[in-house]
Protein backbone atom coordinates (compact mmCIF):
# COMPACT_ATOMS: atom_id res chain seq x y z
CA UNK A 1 0.00 0.00 0.00
CA UNK A 2 2.84 2.46 0.68
CA UNK A 3 4.71 1.66 -2.23
CA UNK A 4 1.76 2.75 -4.35
CA UNK A 5 1.46 5.83 -2.69
CA UNK A 6 4.83 6.72 -2.97
CA UNK A 7 4.17 5.65 -6.96
CA UNK A 8 1.42 7.90 -7.05
CA UNK A 9 3.61 10.65 -5.97
CA UNK A 10 6.22 9.89 -8.38
CA UNK A 11 4.47 9.98 -11.07
CA UNK A 12 2.66 13.29 -10.17
CA UNK A 13 6.44 15.02 -9.47
CA UNK A 14 7.48 13.25 -12.77
CA UNK A 15 3.85 14.43 -14.50
CA UNK A 16 4.47 18.02 -13.23
CA UNK A 17 8.44 18.12 -14.15
CA UNK A 18 7.75 16.75 -17.83
CA UNK A 19 5.12 19.83 -18.39
CA UNK A 20 7.80 22.29 -17.17
CA UNK A 21 10.17 20.89 -19.48
CA UNK A 22 7.29 20.89 -22.30
CA UNK A 23 7.04 24.31 -21.60
CA UNK A 24 10.93 25.26 -21.97
CA UNK A 25 11.09 23.34 -25.53
CA UNK A 26 8.23 25.87 -26.59
CA UNK A 27 9.48 29.29 -24.70
CA UNK A 28 12.90 29.02 -25.52
CA UNK A 29 15.47 28.10 -28.72
CA UNK A 30 17.77 25.27 -29.15
CA UNK A 31 20.54 27.15 -27.93
CA UNK A 32 18.83 28.29 -24.98
CA UNK A 33 18.07 24.74 -23.88
CA UNK A 34 19.71 23.21 -20.64
CA UNK A 35 22.92 21.67 -22.52
CA UNK A 36 21.57 17.94 -21.13
CA UNK A 37 18.23 18.56 -22.87
CA UNK A 38 17.70 16.41 -26.02
CA UNK A 39 17.29 19.11 -28.87
CA UNK A 40 20.29 21.79 -27.43
CA UNK A 41 22.08 23.35 -30.04
CA UNK A 42 24.48 26.49 -30.10
CA UNK A 43 23.48 29.11 -32.06
CA UNK A 44 20.24 28.14 -32.95
CA UNK A 45 17.06 29.99 -33.15
CA UNK A 46 15.00 26.61 -33.85
CA UNK A 47 12.06 26.12 -31.29
CA UNK A 48 11.84 22.17 -30.88
CA UNK A 49 7.93 22.04 -30.78
CA UNK A 50 7.82 18.38 -30.90
CA UNK A 51 9.76 17.58 -28.55
CA UNK A 52 7.72 19.85 -26.19
CA UNK A 53 4.55 17.64 -27.72
CA UNK A 54 6.36 14.57 -26.71
CA UNK A 55 7.10 15.42 -23.03
CA UNK A 56 3.68 17.01 -22.83
CA UNK A 57 2.13 13.55 -23.68
CA UNK A 58 4.57 11.83 -21.00
CA UNK A 59 3.53 14.09 -18.69
CA UNK A 60 -0.11 13.58 -19.27
CA UNK A 61 0.71 9.90 -19.05
CA UNK A 62 1.73 10.40 -15.62
CA UNK A 63 -1.03 12.45 -14.59
CA UNK A 64 -3.34 9.85 -15.58
CA UNK A 65 -1.26 6.38 -13.99
CA UNK A 66 -1.62 8.78 -10.82
CA UNK A 67 -5.51 9.32 -11.15
CA UNK A 68 -5.95 5.55 -11.50
CA UNK A 69 -3.66 4.06 -9.12
CA UNK A 70 -4.77 6.49 -6.74
CA UNK A 71 -8.37 5.57 -7.25
CA UNK A 72 -10.76 2.80 -8.26
CA UNK A 73 -12.23 -0.05 -5.55
CA UNK A 74 -9.62 -0.47 -3.03
CA UNK A 75 -10.21 3.65 -2.74
CA UNK A 76 -13.34 3.69 -2.57
CA UNK A 77 -13.48 0.89 0.15
CA UNK A 78 -11.03 2.56 2.14
CA UNK A 79 -13.29 5.75 2.38
CA UNK A 80 -16.36 3.65 3.15
CA UNK B 1 3.23 23.67 -60.91
CA UNK B 2 5.53 21.17 -58.64
CA UNK B 3 2.88 18.49 -58.93
CA UNK B 4 0.75 18.48 -61.62
CA UNK B 5 -3.16 17.34 -61.22
CA UNK B 6 -2.04 13.76 -63.02
CA UNK B 7 0.42 13.17 -60.75
CA UNK B 8 -1.52 13.92 -57.60
CA UNK B 9 -4.33 11.76 -59.09
CA UNK B 10 -2.08 8.86 -59.09
CA UNK B 11 -0.53 9.71 -56.07
CA UNK B 12 -3.76 10.23 -53.93
CA UNK B 13 -4.85 6.59 -55.60
CA UNK B 14 -1.51 5.06 -54.31
CA UNK B 15 -1.54 6.79 -51.05
CA UNK B 16 -5.21 5.22 -49.96
CA UNK B 17 -4.32 1.82 -50.99
CA UNK B 18 -0.79 1.32 -49.80
CA UNK B 19 -1.02 3.09 -46.50
CA UNK B 20 -3.42 0.56 -45.06
CA UNK B 21 -2.82 -2.45 -47.33
CA UNK B 22 0.88 -3.96 -45.37
CA UNK B 23 2.87 -2.52 -48.26
CA UNK B 24 4.42 0.87 -46.91
CA UNK B 25 2.81 3.80 -48.25
CA UNK B 26 6.07 5.93 -47.90
CA UNK B 27 8.04 3.23 -49.59
CA UNK B 28 5.69 3.68 -52.40
CA UNK B 29 5.67 7.30 -52.80
CA UNK B 30 9.53 7.26 -52.80
CA UNK B 31 10.06 4.38 -55.45
CA UNK B 32 7.45 5.16 -57.47
CA UNK B 33 8.18 8.80 -58.66
CA UNK B 34 12.01 7.45 -59.36
CA UNK B 35 10.44 4.78 -61.08
CA UNK B 36 8.40 6.63 -63.41
CA UNK B 37 11.44 9.48 -64.18
CA UNK B 38 8.93 12.02 -61.92
CA UNK B 39 11.28 15.09 -60.18
CA UNK B 40 9.20 14.56 -56.39
CA UNK B 41 11.83 13.82 -53.96
CA UNK B 42 9.65 13.07 -50.28
CA UNK B 43 11.69 15.83 -49.15
CA UNK B 44 10.41 18.39 -51.06
CA UNK B 45 8.92 21.09 -48.92
CA UNK B 46 6.12 20.79 -51.40
CA UNK B 47 5.85 17.09 -51.51
CA UNK B 48 5.40 16.51 -47.41
CA UNK B 49 2.94 19.39 -47.89
CA UNK B 50 1.50 16.94 -50.69
CA UNK B 51 1.42 14.12 -48.38
CA UNK B 52 -0.25 16.02 -45.45
CA UNK B 53 -3.52 16.49 -47.05
CA UNK B 54 -3.69 12.83 -48.73
CA UNK B 55 -2.61 11.78 -44.88
CA UNK B 56 -5.77 13.89 -43.43
CA UNK B 57 -7.75 12.40 -45.68
CA UNK B 58 -6.99 8.90 -45.08
CA UNK B 59 -7.64 9.59 -41.16
CA UNK B 60 -10.81 11.06 -41.75
CA UNK B 61 -11.86 7.96 -43.58
CA UNK B 62 -10.33 5.45 -41.27
CA UNK B 63 -12.72 7.46 -38.46
CA UNK B 64 -15.46 7.87 -40.42
CA UNK B 65 -15.32 4.12 -40.83
CA UNK B 66 -14.69 2.79 -37.27
CA UNK B 67 -17.14 5.91 -36.07
CA UNK B 68 -19.20 4.02 -34.16
CA UNK B 69 -16.35 1.83 -32.64
CA UNK B 70 -14.60 5.04 -32.01
CA UNK B 71 -17.76 6.74 -29.63
CA UNK B 72 -17.65 3.66 -27.65
CA UNK B 73 -14.39 3.65 -26.86
CA UNK B 74 -14.00 7.23 -26.11
CA UNK B 75 -17.47 6.91 -23.93
CA UNK B 76 -15.49 3.85 -22.41
CA UNK B 77 -12.50 6.16 -21.45
CA UNK B 78 -14.41 8.95 -20.22
CA UNK B 79 -16.26 6.09 -17.68
CA UNK B 80 -13.45 4.80 -16.84
CA UNK B 81 -11.59 8.15 -16.01
CA UNK B 82 -14.83 8.67 -14.17
CA UNK B 83 -14.95 5.66 -12.11
CA UNK B 84 -10.93 5.55 -11.70
CA UNK B 85 -10.62 1.99 -12.95
CA UNK B 86 -11.37 0.04 -15.81
CA UNK B 87 -14.35 -2.13 -14.48
CA UNK B 88 -13.63 -5.97 -15.23
CA UNK B 89 -15.86 -6.72 -18.62
CA UNK B 90 -15.60 -3.03 -19.62
CA UNK B 91 -14.21 -3.91 -23.57
CA UNK B 92 -14.71 -0.29 -24.50
CA UNK B 93 -12.78 1.21 -22.28
CA UNK B 94 -9.56 -1.35 -21.88
CA UNK B 95 -9.80 -1.14 -25.72
CA UNK B 96 -9.48 2.23 -25.54
CA UNK B 97 -6.54 2.50 -22.65
CA UNK B 98 -4.94 -0.14 -25.08
CA UNK B 99 -5.05 2.07 -27.88
CA UNK B 100 -3.61 5.24 -25.84
CA UNK B 101 -0.95 2.90 -24.18
CA UNK B 102 -0.10 1.50 -27.88
CA UNK B 103 -0.19 5.60 -28.86
CA UNK B 104 2.30 7.25 -26.63
CA UNK B 105 5.22 5.38 -27.78
CA UNK B 106 4.73 5.76 -31.27
CA UNK B 107 3.99 8.92 -31.15
CA UNK B 108 7.08 10.30 -28.87
CA UNK B 109 9.09 8.09 -30.88
CA UNK B 110 7.49 9.63 -34.46
CA UNK B 111 8.02 13.42 -33.34
CA UNK B 112 11.46 13.02 -32.23
CA UNK B 113 12.93 10.38 -34.91
CA UNK B 114 10.75 11.75 -37.47
CA UNK B 115 12.97 14.26 -39.58
CA UNK B 116 16.18 12.18 -38.79
CA UNK B 117 14.90 9.22 -40.26
CA UNK B 118 13.29 10.32 -43.54
CA UNK B 119 16.73 12.22 -44.37
CA UNK B 120 19.19 8.90 -43.47
CA UNK B 121 16.97 6.87 -45.41
CA UNK B 122 15.26 9.36 -48.38
CA UNK B 123 16.45 7.46 -51.17
CA UNK B 124 14.40 4.79 -53.58
CA UNK B 125 17.26 2.57 -53.14
CA UNK B 126 16.96 2.55 -50.06
CA UNK B 127 13.05 2.64 -49.85
CA UNK B 128 13.27 -0.83 -51.92
CA UNK B 129 15.55 -2.87 -50.27
CA UNK B 130 13.51 -1.84 -46.72
CA UNK B 131 10.25 -2.83 -48.77
CA UNK B 132 12.31 -6.27 -49.24
CA UNK B 133 12.43 -6.40 -45.30
CA UNK B 134 9.57 -5.30 -44.84
CA UNK B 135 8.13 -8.18 -46.43
CA UNK B 136 10.47 -10.24 -44.53
CA UNK B 137 8.87 -9.53 -41.02
CA UNK B 138 5.26 -10.12 -42.70
CA UNK B 139 6.65 -13.74 -43.40
CA UNK B 140 7.66 -13.72 -39.94
CA UNK B 141 5.09 -12.79 -38.17
CA UNK B 142 3.40 -15.28 -40.04
CA UNK B 143 5.86 -18.20 -39.39
CA UNK B 144 6.10 -16.81 -35.46
CA UNK B 145 2.13 -16.11 -34.89
CA UNK B 146 0.54 -17.55 -31.61
CA UNK B 147 -2.56 -18.43 -32.62
CA UNK B 148 -3.91 -20.99 -35.65
CA UNK B 149 -5.12 -18.62 -38.24
CA UNK B 150 -8.77 -19.81 -38.08
CA UNK B 151 -11.96 -17.91 -37.98
CA UNK B 152 -13.51 -16.48 -35.03
CA UNK B 153 -16.67 -15.70 -33.10
CA UNK B 154 -18.00 -13.35 -31.13
CA UNK B 155 -16.97 -9.80 -30.01
CA UNK B 156 -13.54 -8.89 -31.34
CA UNK B 157 -12.93 -6.03 -29.12
CA UNK B 158 -13.37 -8.20 -25.89
CA UNK B 159 -10.67 -10.64 -28.05
CA UNK B 160 -8.28 -7.81 -27.98
CA UNK B 161 -8.58 -6.52 -24.55
CA UNK B 162 -8.28 -10.42 -23.45
CA UNK B 163 -5.38 -11.27 -25.30
CA UNK B 164 -3.30 -8.19 -25.73
CA UNK B 165 -1.28 -6.95 -22.38
CA UNK B 166 -0.43 -3.33 -21.64
CA UNK B 167 2.93 -4.33 -22.23
CA UNK B 168 2.17 -5.94 -25.84
CA UNK B 169 0.00 -2.61 -26.75
CA UNK B 170 3.17 -0.61 -25.87
CA UNK B 171 5.67 -2.73 -27.61
CA UNK B 172 2.91 -3.06 -31.05
CA UNK B 173 2.87 0.55 -30.69
CA UNK B 174 6.53 1.69 -30.68
CA UNK B 175 7.09 -0.60 -33.59
CA UNK B 176 4.98 1.69 -35.61
CA UNK B 177 7.62 3.79 -35.72
CA UNK B 178 9.19 1.77 -37.88
CA UNK B 179 6.95 3.21 -40.94
CA UNK B 180 9.14 6.31 -40.30
CA UNK B 181 11.42 4.84 -42.29
CA UNK B 182 10.52 4.13 -46.28
CA UNK B 183 9.74 0.85 -46.89
CA UNK B 184 8.40 -0.32 -43.86
CA UNK B 185 4.42 0.00 -43.80
CA UNK B 186 3.52 0.81 -40.53
CA UNK B 187 0.04 -1.45 -40.83
CA UNK B 188 2.47 -4.42 -41.28
CA UNK B 189 4.33 -4.17 -38.78
CA UNK B 190 1.30 -3.30 -36.17
CA UNK B 191 -0.40 -6.08 -37.87
CA UNK B 192 2.48 -8.13 -37.52
CA UNK B 193 3.29 -7.44 -33.66
CA UNK B 194 -1.01 -8.29 -33.10
CA UNK B 195 -0.46 -11.69 -34.53
CA UNK B 196 3.03 -12.25 -32.03
CA UNK B 197 1.08 -11.27 -29.19
CA UNK B 198 -1.74 -14.07 -29.70
CA UNK B 199 -4.39 -11.84 -32.13
CA UNK B 200 -6.55 -13.20 -35.31
CA UNK B 201 -5.73 -11.91 -38.62
CA UNK B 202 -8.97 -9.98 -38.41
CA UNK B 203 -8.52 -9.00 -34.82
CA UNK B 204 -4.76 -7.67 -35.63
CA UNK B 205 -6.08 -5.77 -38.88
CA UNK B 206 -8.91 -4.10 -36.93
CA UNK B 207 -6.48 -3.19 -33.85
CA UNK B 208 -3.66 -1.93 -36.49
CA UNK B 209 -6.30 0.49 -38.19
CA UNK B 210 -7.56 1.44 -34.89
CA UNK B 211 -3.97 2.26 -33.84
CA UNK B 212 -3.02 3.93 -36.71
CA UNK B 213 -6.50 6.94 -36.65
CA UNK B 214 -4.41 9.12 -33.98
CA UNK B 215 -1.53 8.43 -35.22
CA UNK B 216 -1.91 9.69 -38.73
CA UNK B 217 -4.37 12.47 -37.92
CA UNK B 218 -2.08 14.01 -35.31
CA UNK B 219 0.65 13.60 -37.61
CA UNK B 220 -1.34 15.04 -40.55
CA UNK B 221 -2.54 17.40 -38.11
CA UNK B 222 0.78 18.85 -36.47
CA UNK B 223 1.82 19.45 -40.05
CA UNK B 224 -1.43 21.38 -41.38
CA UNK B 225 -0.55 25.13 -41.55
CA UNK B 226 2.90 24.33 -44.05
CA UNK B 227 -0.44 23.05 -46.10
CA UNK B 228 -2.21 26.49 -45.59
CA UNK B 229 1.02 28.71 -44.86
CA UNK B 230 3.20 29.81 -48.18
CA UNK B 231 4.60 26.50 -48.34
CA UNK B 232 1.44 25.31 -49.64
CA UNK B 233 1.32 27.80 -52.91
CA UNK B 234 0.48 26.04 -55.66
CA UNK B 235 0.08 22.66 -54.33
CA UNK B 236 -3.29 23.29 -52.78
CA UNK B 237 -5.37 22.18 -55.58
CA UNK B 238 -3.50 19.43 -56.61
CA UNK B 239 -3.06 18.10 -52.61
CA UNK B 240 -7.25 18.41 -52.72
CA UNK B 241 -7.38 16.60 -55.25
CA UNK B 242 -4.70 13.85 -54.21
CA UNK B 243 -6.76 13.94 -50.85
CA UNK B 244 -10.00 13.05 -52.61
CA UNK B 245 -8.45 10.29 -54.81
CA UNK B 246 -6.66 8.95 -51.04
CA UNK B 247 -9.98 8.98 -49.31
CA UNK B 248 -11.79 7.13 -51.59
CA UNK B 249 -8.99 4.69 -52.19
CA UNK B 250 -8.49 4.53 -48.28
CA UNK B 251 -12.48 4.07 -47.79
CA UNK B 252 -12.42 1.17 -50.33
CA UNK B 253 -8.97 -0.55 -48.89
CA UNK B 254 -10.27 -0.73 -44.89
CA UNK B 255 -13.59 -2.37 -46.55
CA UNK B 256 -11.71 -5.07 -48.54
CA UNK B 257 -9.25 -5.66 -45.70
CA UNK B 258 -11.48 -6.11 -43.14
CA UNK B 259 -13.25 -8.86 -44.74
CA UNK B 260 -10.03 -10.24 -46.31
CA UNK B 261 -8.48 -10.94 -42.81
CA UNK B 262 -11.53 -12.72 -41.82
CA UNK B 263 -10.21 -15.39 -43.61
CA UNK B 264 -6.83 -14.82 -45.21
CA UNK B 265 -3.35 -14.30 -44.28
CA UNK B 266 -0.30 -11.61 -44.69
CA UNK B 267 1.06 -13.95 -46.79
CA UNK B 268 0.33 -12.41 -50.11
CA UNK B 269 1.48 -9.11 -49.08
CA UNK B 270 4.97 -10.29 -47.89
CA UNK B 271 5.37 -11.99 -51.41
CA UNK B 272 4.83 -8.96 -53.04
CA UNK B 273 6.57 -6.25 -50.51
CA UNK B 274 9.52 -8.85 -51.55
CA UNK B 275 9.11 -9.31 -55.01
CA UNK B 276 8.41 -5.26 -55.52
CA UNK B 277 11.82 -4.70 -53.67
CA UNK B 278 13.56 -6.98 -55.25
CA UNK B 279 12.23 -5.80 -58.72
CA UNK B 280 12.56 -1.66 -57.73
CA UNK B 281 16.33 -2.78 -56.08
CA UNK B 282 17.46 -4.10 -59.58
CA UNK B 283 15.69 -1.48 -61.88
CA UNK B 284 17.35 0.88 -60.13
CA UNK B 285 20.93 -1.03 -59.88
CA UNK B 286 20.75 -1.31 -64.13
Amino acid sequence: MARGRQLVWLALVLGIVLIVVAIVYWAEPAKSLPSFFPGHQAGSNHHHVKHGIAALLLGLACFVYAWFRSGGPRQRGAAV
Amino acid sequence: MPISYGQAIVLGLLQGVSELFPVSSLGHSVILPRLLGWHIHQNDSFFITFLVATHLATAIVLFGFFWRDWVRILRGIGRSLREREIAPGDTDAKLGWLLVVGTIPAGILGLLLQDKLRSVFASAQYAALFLIVNGLVLFGAEALRRRAPEPERGDPDERIGRRVSWRDASGVGAVQALALIPGFSRSGVTMGGGLLVGLSNEDAARFAFLLATPIIGAAAALKLPELFGPQGNGVRGPALVGAICAAVTAYLSVRFLMRFFETNRLTPFAIYCVAAGVAASVYFLL
